[in-house]
């Protein structure tokens, strides 16, 4: 029992990470149509420079001061980079921020090194919440997913209930629109992807003291989050929540389950015919549970691609 | 002039000088086919940093044949494809001795290609020099004449492992088993489940996980938690062991780990003072060398600007190996024979600051001393730049560590 | 049309005479760039001309190379087909898998339909390490080349014609395809889908069959693959591979039948060549993926079309030296980047860092760079880049300059000859 709690418990903090990281990538999508390739290195950057920064002027104001900075890499992308190639079409786009991506990567790799780095949590946050199950709960996994929601509710709130929340969410629905009406459409899109950069480089700058920081982190976590906003659908903030919730806990529960199709149909009596087919049947779910999320997708893009929350597409 | 004998001229002139080349006689090349960029580089790059600073040590001896040893570098890209790639493309620049050891893959694939290609090409063979690619089909299924490895096994690690553990009383009486899904994870898993007599323990309960595709592991830490146990033994590597300890140090888990590969570095810096007591089964401690040890270490602390850290040591030993077998060798006709290299080698005993290292003819598996370490603060050669470091507590001479030629090994020698 | 035939008959028999000059290493990367000129054509097919971009395009390479390796393990290593034959065995797999996915995702269009083929790879590339006896797991699956038909195929020479055939003899058959009515339909599913619905096409079924005609050739291109290396594991389904052929392919330019050959070709020597000069080639790779898609948005065949347009338009001789400053351009601005990008990766490396500590009186040692030694601290060592950028940038204001100032003079010349063509009419 206790060993489910810690799993659900872990699974959501888990899927709070992702959210973080989503959130800036399905508002960007929305907004651009583009789907940014290099958002889960503008994660990786922000624990870089939270590293960076943290010998310099301590961990909570590198924790301002690394999102900022991603941002400020964000908004500089969007102007000189993504701007340019906006005409040209959504394969272009797509594949500008391939390249950038891979740009990112290496000048990561350039100045800091192949192997992952010492960026750890400061001792003064480093203690246990409380015992669960005969082990510690880290006091930091509830702060990161205390960030998480607290920064969801902070964009929910911004975007439903100021006005520049009303001018973005025109400007993503009928972009044409809220330019004739006057507004600065294109700052508006350079203000969205600076904050959708600036997100995940918080995200990258509290998680990558708890995980490992290393040049590989983007690739590591980029497909998942490419899931997440597929299942909970483009352009959609509430939709990017549920997914990430729900993939962190697939994740995090399937670990323990250590049965197989093959057990499954052995409570119908053909669990030996089962066996003796072998391959996909009697792989055990434990060492399925990162393949998961890919089955998910690929089962909403059938039946509902629209995702989970996104808007309904007539075709 | 005409345009056409023009043509025809420089097409000579070119040919000519692209194939003069091949021609002359060459010094003696080897070739290292590393992960020198991408994911995997910072082994890849060991493992070629360790290498160069042998090849340079053996020229200064004087190289073979009155000549330096030429080492040429090729990027394998991180992968199997890359590497058969640029295998061909080593052996197309004249290449006799191939060296590799970071993947376990790219070892399967290498080993492949040589051996078809000295099937089809006898009198041209190549050798491949594996310095730490540890699955057991290597020298087992896969095993053939010119294929050596310089370092150990998962059989091997496990043993001595399980051995230290146990006399120091620190292995209990239960087991976790975790490991990485593929075939260097399933062989240290079937290790550990081998020496459970040996190590007086049962394996309560083992798991396979994805390679390096896990971002947190405290689900498979709450697993260990739910097992009670009183080790956990795992052959994982980078991330995966990485993960795994800060997942293990954030839940407060007392247990102890006994591992293979803890001295990668970045392990010790992120798992801070929660690993202490761990133990590492590896295959150089220059604590453990003493005089010559020191010595070894401080010439490439000089060279290099580091102590030689995780594969580092075991690698210069296998290629200074191969270059004591290389100094019996007389050239034939200003080129060396390879068989004749091989037979020698065979017959080589190499004496290493952990011990004497010799080559087993049966399944060219090195018979490679061991070195069983504990993490702690009264280390000589501190790591990562903190106060920790790998005292050894027990060293294994190749007999002792040894583990039984694999039946799967049908070896074909050449006549 | 009669000068595209000579150029292209040109082309076809320089490549077979190529391995009489080329050495063997050079051979080699050739055959991998006929590979992926193949795989980026069959990609084309679906992407440039069907109008379908898919994202996990690597599965049918996949699909392909691994049934070509059970094929030629079948029957105790003896094969299921002579060895020149056995690429069919991938053309079979591909067009297999490709009719099963090509039909679950052809039910949507555009981006949806870009995910559920990213989705579709990455659900392969996540279970092939656990179906080991498909995919060999980790060391994958590894076989033997059978000798056939009095060839050994034992050496590279011979693989590359094995290759140079497939490839020619595939490529001439997707060009010949579109010109079959289905081929001209697929240009029409690229430019209005809804308008051959109302025709009365049945659209779906058409995708189905581009799709799968694209993934067998793709399975050719895997099984090509397959004889070559003898082995492959489930590292060919990587999506980092799906991305690959997509940038190749636009890097060409998609709108020309040989653009993505040329593009793929010049990557795969790109990498070849690079990859073992500089630690740092990832970035170049990137760096350029960037440069084309910001400034050659039609890939390198736009850039010959355009320079052929102008020279027919403006004539050579005025055409020259505009094309000359843009060239002298790029390579100052190359070499500073190159220059700068391989200083600070040495400086940054952890060897320097190692050896700038070792020895406390010298704190920043020289770094050797093109046969000089650059010091840190030197000014010299950051002017020179910084100037030769600078140049490079001058230099694209002064041919941007001297362009304009081509097209404002053919402006003119044409209003005149219009105005005294008008004038001169009585």
């Amino acid at each position: 029992m206790e060993y489910f709690i810690v799993s659900l418990l872990n699974g959501a903090i888990y899927g709070l990470l992702l959210f973080m990281v989503s959130a800036g990538l399905t508002l960007i999508f929305g907004m651009m149509g583009v789907l940014n390739f290099a958002h889960a290195s503008f994660y990786m950057l922000g624990a870089y420079f939270a590293y960076t920064l943290t010998p310099l002027i301590g961990f909570g104001m590198a924790m301002i001061g690394a999102p900022l900075l991603v941002g400020v890499v964000g908004v500089v992308v969007e102007r000189f980079f993504l701007r340019r190639v906006h005409s040209y079409g959504h394969a272009h786009e797509l594949l500008l921020t391939f390249g950038l991506s891979f740009i990112i990567a290496e000048l990561v790799k350039l100045f800091f090194g192949n192997f992952p780095i010492d960026y750890r949590i400061p001792a003064s946050l480093d203690f246990a919440a409380f015992r669960i199950g005969g082990a510690d709960y880290p006091f930091y996994r509830l702060i990161m997913g205390g960030v998480a929601i607290g920064m969801f509710a902070l964009i929910f709130l911004l975007l439903t209930r100021t006005r520049v929340g009303i001018v973005v969410r025109s400007a993503i629905y009928k972009p044409r629109m809220a330019e004739a009406l006057g507004h600065n459409v294109p700052l508006v899109f350079m203000g969205v992807f600076g904050v959708g950069a600036a997100l995940a480089g918080l995200a990258g700058a509290v998680a990558g003291a708890f995980y490992t920081t290393n040049p590989n982190m983007a690739l590591e976590l980029g497909v998942m989050v490419f899931v997440v906003v597929v299942v909970g659908g483009l352009g959609s903030l509430g939709g990017a929540m549920i997914a990430s919730l729900l993939i962190g806990m697939i994740t995090s529960l399937c670990v323990g389950i250590d049965k197989s199709l093959a057990d499954l149909f052995s409570l119908l009596g053909m669990g030996d015919w089962a066996q003796g087919i072998g391959g996909l049947l009697t792989l055990k779910l434990s060492s399925l549970a990162s393949t998961i999320p890919f089955a998910l997708m690929l089962l909403v893009l059938l039946v509902r691609p629209s995702g989970l929350m996104g808007e309904k597409e007539y075709l | 002039m005409s345009a056409s004998k023009f043509i025809r001229t420089v097409v000579v002139a070119c040919t000519a000088l692209l194939l003069g080349n091949v021609t002359s006689a060459a010094p003696l090349k080897v070739a290292v086919i590393e992960a020198l960029s991408g994911p995997q580089a910072s082994t890849g790059l060991s493992f070629r940093n360790a290498t160069r600073y042998a090849i340079d040590r053996l020229n200064t001896a004087g190289g073979w044949n009155g000549e330096k040893i030429e080492l040429i570098e090729y990027d394998n890209q991180g992968g199997p494809t890359g590497a058969a790639d640029k295998l061909k493309a080593a052996i197309a620049d004249g290449a006799q001795f191939i060296v590799s050891g970071s993947s376990s893959a790219v070892g399967g694939q290498l080993t492949d290609d040589i051996r078809k290609y000295n099937i089809r090409n006898p009198g041209k063979e190549v050798v491949l020099l594996n310095l730490g690619a540890e699955a057991n089909e290597l020298t087992g299924e896969k095993c053939h004449f010119h294929n050596f490895r310089f370092s150990s096994n998962a059989q091997i690690r496990i043993k001595a492992l399980v051995g230290a553990m146990k006399k120091d009383g620190v292995i209990g009486s239960r087991v976790y088993s975790i490991n990485q899904n593929y075939s260097w994870g399933q062989d240290t898993e079937n290790a550990i489940v081998e020496y459970a007599s040996v190590g007086g323990y049962k394996v309560v309960e083992k798991t396979l996980h994805d390679v390096n595709k896990i971002q947190d592991f405290s689900p498979y830490v709450s697993k260990i938690v739910a097992a009670n146990v009183d080790t956990v033994i795992t052959g994982n590597w980078s991330n995966d062991l990485l993960l795994l300890m800060k997942a293990t140090k954030a839940s407060g888990l007392k247990a102890r780990f006994g591992t293979t590969f803890l001295d990668q570095p970045g392990n010790l810096a992120n798992a801070g003072d929660a690993a202490t007591g761990h133990y590492i089964a590896h295959l150089f401690n220059a604590e453990a060398g003493g005089k010559e040890g020191e010595q070894f270490a401080e010439d490439y602390k000089a060279k290099t600007g580091r102590y030689p850290a995780f594969i580092e040591g075991q690698a210069v030993q296998g290629i200074l190996m191969f270059g004591e077998a290389l100094k019996a060798v007389k050239p034939q006709g200003n080129n060396l024979n390879v068989n004749v290299w091989a037979l020698e080698l065979e017959n080589t005993k190499f004496k290493t600051p952990m011990g004497e290292l010799r080559m087993r003819a049966a399944d060219h598996q090195a018979l490679v001393p061991v070195v069983v370490s504990v993490v702690s603060n009264d280390a000589k050669y501190k790591v990562d730049g903190t106060a920790l470091g790998f005292k050894p507590i027990m060293v294994l001479t190749g007999d002792q560590a040894a583990t039984p030629v694999p039946a799967a090994c049908k070896m074909q020698r050449p006549t | 049309m009669k000068s595209m035939r000579f150029w292209l008959l040109v082309g076809a028999t320089l490549l077979f005479l190529m391995p009489l000059v080329h050495s063997q290493s050079l051979l080699n990367a050739s055959i991998q760039m006929l590979i992926a000129a193949l795989f980026a054509c069959a990609f084309n097919l679906l992407c440039g001309q069907g109008g379908m971009l898919s994202f996990g395009h690597a599965a049918y390479f996949g699909v392909g190379t691994f049934a070509t390796l059970h094929a030629m393990k079948a029957m105790g290593g003896v094969g299921l087909l002579p060895t020149p034959l056995m690429p069919l065995a991938g053309a079979v797999a591909g067009l297999a898998f490709g009719i099963i996915a090509g039909w679950f995702a052809t039910k949507r269009s555009g981006t949806y339909f870009a995910m559920i083929t990213l989705a579709l790879a990455e659900l392969l590339h996540a279970l092939a390490p656990h179906l080991k006896s498909l995919f060999g797991g980790e060391s994958g699956v590894s076989t033997m080349r059978m000798p056939a038909w009095g060839i050994s195929f034992g050496n590279s020479t011979q693989l590359y014609y094995l290759t140079l055939v497939w490839v020619l003899t595939s490529l001439g058959l997707l060009y010949l395809f579109t010109h079959t009515p289905l081929g001209r339909l697929t240009f029409g599913l690229r430019e209005n889908s809804h308008r051959l619905r109302f025709l009365g096409y049945d659209v779906h079924h058409l995708r189905v069959l581009i799709f799968a005609i694209s993934a067998m050739f793709s399975g050719i291109a895997g099984g090509l693959q397959a004889v070559c290396n003898e082995s492959a594991n489930y590292v060919v389904f990587e999506s980092h591979l799906s991305a690959l052929v997509v940038l190749n392919a636009y890097i060409g330019g998609v709108s020309v039948f040989l653009g993505p050959a040329l593009g793929a070709a010049l990557m795969t020597f790109f990498g070849y060549a690079v990859s073992d000069l500089s630690r740092s080639w990832l970035l170049y790779q990137g760096a350029l993926f960037v440069v084309v898609m910001m400034f050659l948005p039609t890939g390198l065949t736009g850039l010959i079309s355009s320079w052929n347009e102008s020279k027919a338009q403006y004539g050579l001789v005025r055409l020259l030296p505009v094309a000359i400053l843009w060239l002298v351009a790029v390579l100052l601005l190359a070499v500073s980047s190159v220059f700068l990008v391989e200083f600070l990766q040495r400086m940054f490396s952890q060897d320097y860092r190692a050896l700038a500590l070792a020895n406390p009186a010298v704190p920043w040692p020289a770094i050797t760079l093109f046969g000089r030694p650059w010091f840190p601290g030197g000014a010299t060592t950051w002017l020179t880049p910084i100037l030769i950028f600078f140049a490079g940038c001058w230099m694209v204001r002064l041919a941007k300059d001297r362009w304009q100032a081509l097209l404002d003079d053919a402006d003119v010349d044409a209003s005149l000859s219009e105005a005294t063509g008008n004038g001169v009419k009585s």
